[in-house]
């Protein structure tokens, strides 16, 4: 029994510093989900799945599900955990949900994204200190190898390797930002140009502090019904048609594929474009949220995606072709970049957004035109050893 | 009811203003025979080797060092030195201060002459303009001093002549 499944609506917290709890950041993006929905409410709720990545360290609280279930009125009478796939945690909720439905096992799952990371400026250290784990500690986390620090060197391999330059990295934080800037709940909601990225703090080079998402808080929210629920409650909706996943049995430094390529992005999306019947990703996909966490992310992504020949993606960029009118709308919502990255939260999110530019919910600015009916959201984990790929379409195959 | 009541009684704890480095955020393992079964790796390193393991049954090297190989699930491992001499494959600087670390500090990636080991190391000695993709770098082994009794260690790189 394979059913299919899709988003019906859903709702964001503010994203940025908040003055807000995680418990503060979860009830609001829960309430945000279920105002935006007509016709179901925390009764409905039979799963619930929540993203989160390290609310031990950041909020001292574990067992964080239940802990949502209750703040929400949530049942969740069949089925309830937490996924923890650091920054890919929130597609991994999505994904179970998604396979939860499948399976039959149940109709209306809330999933849920939640991460609170600002603990304020005095206590980055310690911020910073937990990021650091999500590699080997022992032997990679140790030297210092937080995310900065660690994706500068991808775009440091990736400019001496295909000569991609320091503008083609901009240019992907300028785009990003430009969307953002009209999306309310972004942290960053400011425009920048090519110089303003070149000209910030050098914060682990080569990638300056605009070459770089941010620490945030934030939540996020979305219900997933089965087909038949969703027929019952609205005319467009964004389905699941694929969804893939790779790691290749890697984490630590010396077991990853490459310093400038992600052969597990290609695996995942070969996976995820198979099962829904996509032959030419830049043909098919209207719309695309990837996992910007550094500008140099989106470029290698547009190349392991299969959308450009290995080592084009700076020529992507800096042709226009992921910009809202081009060949992919890429990061429309504003990416990590622009709306900062609640770890747990950015998948929820992203998945939300494709749902939204079906709907044609966003503000005008940045409104992927003509009506998209097809799209991809993307993440990468940790050192970027496992890449998720889920594809949602307006209509089931 | 009322807002206030002076006879509810009220009393003070005290949080202490610093604790020591608690455990689980000191990034150093406790390298000892009473705590990792990897205690090998550390014993070496402090005796000035590095080291890693090696499958005897299907030959794969391994690194980080391991208990069980990935490779055929054997656990009849050998611990074989590695070369103290690479190559930079990839470069930076960390600045954000995780908690206990001296930031700012250059960090990389090093190819290990001659064997296919690529590992991450904090790169002494050289600031980030002065380095370059390829340059010759070796390992230094660092003395670990504190928080706890036992004499640990770890290994950093630096760039080749640095000591000559
Ligand atoms: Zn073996």
């Amino acid at each position: 029994m394979v059913r299919n499944a899709a988003i019906v609506g859903g709702g964001h917290a503010d994203w940025g510093k908040r003055e807000a709890t995680w418990k503060d950041l979860a009830q609001e993006a829960g309430k945000a989900t279920f105002d935006d929905v007509d016709g179901l409410g925390p009764d409905d709720v039979e799963g619930l799945f929540v993203g989160a990545v390290q609310p031990e360290r950041f909020a001292f609280q574990s067992h964080v599900a239940p802990l949502a279930a209750e703040l929400l009125g949530v049942n969740a009478s069949k089925m309830i955990a937490r996924t923890e796939l650091a920054c890919a945690s929130g597609q991994a909720a999505l994904r179970y949900a998604w396979l939860a439905i499948a399976a039959g096992q149940l109709d209306v799952a809330l999933v849920l994204g939640v991460e609170k990371m600002n603990l304020g400026d005095e206590y980055m250290g310690e911020t910073q200190a937990s990021m650091t784990n999500v590699l080997d500690r022992e032997f990679d986390g140790v030297n210092g190898l937080n995310a900065p620090s660690f994706f500068s060197m991808y775009a440091q391999r990736h400019m001496h390797e295909y000569d991609t330059t320091r503008e083609q990295l901009a240019q992907v934080s300028v785009k990003n930002k430009r969307h953002a800037a009209n999306n309310p709940y972004a942290q960053f909601q400011q425009d920048v140009d090519v110089d303003d990225v070149l000209d910030s703090f050098p914060v682990a080079p080569p990638l300056c502090l605009l070459d770089c998402s941010g620490i945030t808080d934030g939540a996020a929210g979305l219900l997933l019904v089965s087909e038949e629920k969703a027929r019952e409650l609205t005319d467009t909706a964004a389905y699941v048609t694929g969804s893939g996943q790779s790691c290749m049995a890697s984490n630590s430094i010396n077991n990853l594929p490459s310093m400038s390529a992600w052969p597990q992005a290609t695996q995942a999306a070969e996976e995820a474009y198979e099962q829904a019947g996509i032959d030419d990703p830049v043909e098919e996909l209207d719309v695309a949220e990837v996992h910007d966490c550094f500008s140099i992310s989106e470029i290698i992504e547009y190349e392991d995606l299969g959308w450009v020949e290995k080592g084009e993606g700076g020529q992507f960029i800096e042709d226009g072709r992921s910009e809202l009118d081009g060949d992919i709308a890429v990061n429309p919502r504003g990416g990590l970049l622009g709306c900062g990255h609640p770890l747990g939260a950015t998948g929820v999110s992203q998945a939300l957004e494709v749902y939204k530019q079906f709907t044609g919910e966003v503000e005008s600015a940045r409104q992927v035109p003509d009506s998209p009916e097809t799209g991809l959201i993307h993440n990468l984990s940790g050192s970027g050893s496992v890449h998720s790929v889920m594809t949602l379409a307006r209509d089931p195959q | 009811m009322t807002d206030t009541d002076d006879e509810v009684p009220r009393r003070t704890v005290t949080i202490p203003d610093r604790i020591e480095l608690p455990r689980l955020l000191d990034f150093y393992d406790l390298q000892d025979a009473d705590h990792t079964r990897i205690h090998e790796f550390y014993d070496r390193l402090r005796e000035g080797s590095l080291s890693t393991t090696q499958c005897a049954d299907c030959g794969e090297l391994h690194f980080p060092p391991r208990v069980v190989c990935p490779e055929c699930t054997s656990d009849d491992l050998e611990y074989v030195s590695l070369p103290h001499e690479g190559t930079l494959h990839a470069f930076s600087t960390v600045r954000g201060s995780p908690i206990g670390m001296d930031t700012p500090f250059g960090t990389g990636v090093v190819d290990l002459d001659g064997v296919d080991v690529q590992l991450s190391a904090r790169i002494d000695g050289a600031e980030y303009d002065d380095l370059a993709i390829g340059d010759p770098v070796s390992l230094v082994i660092t003395e670990i001093d504190g928080p706890t009794d036992q004499q640990r260690v770890f290994y950093r790189f630096e760039p080749q002549g640095d000591n000559e």
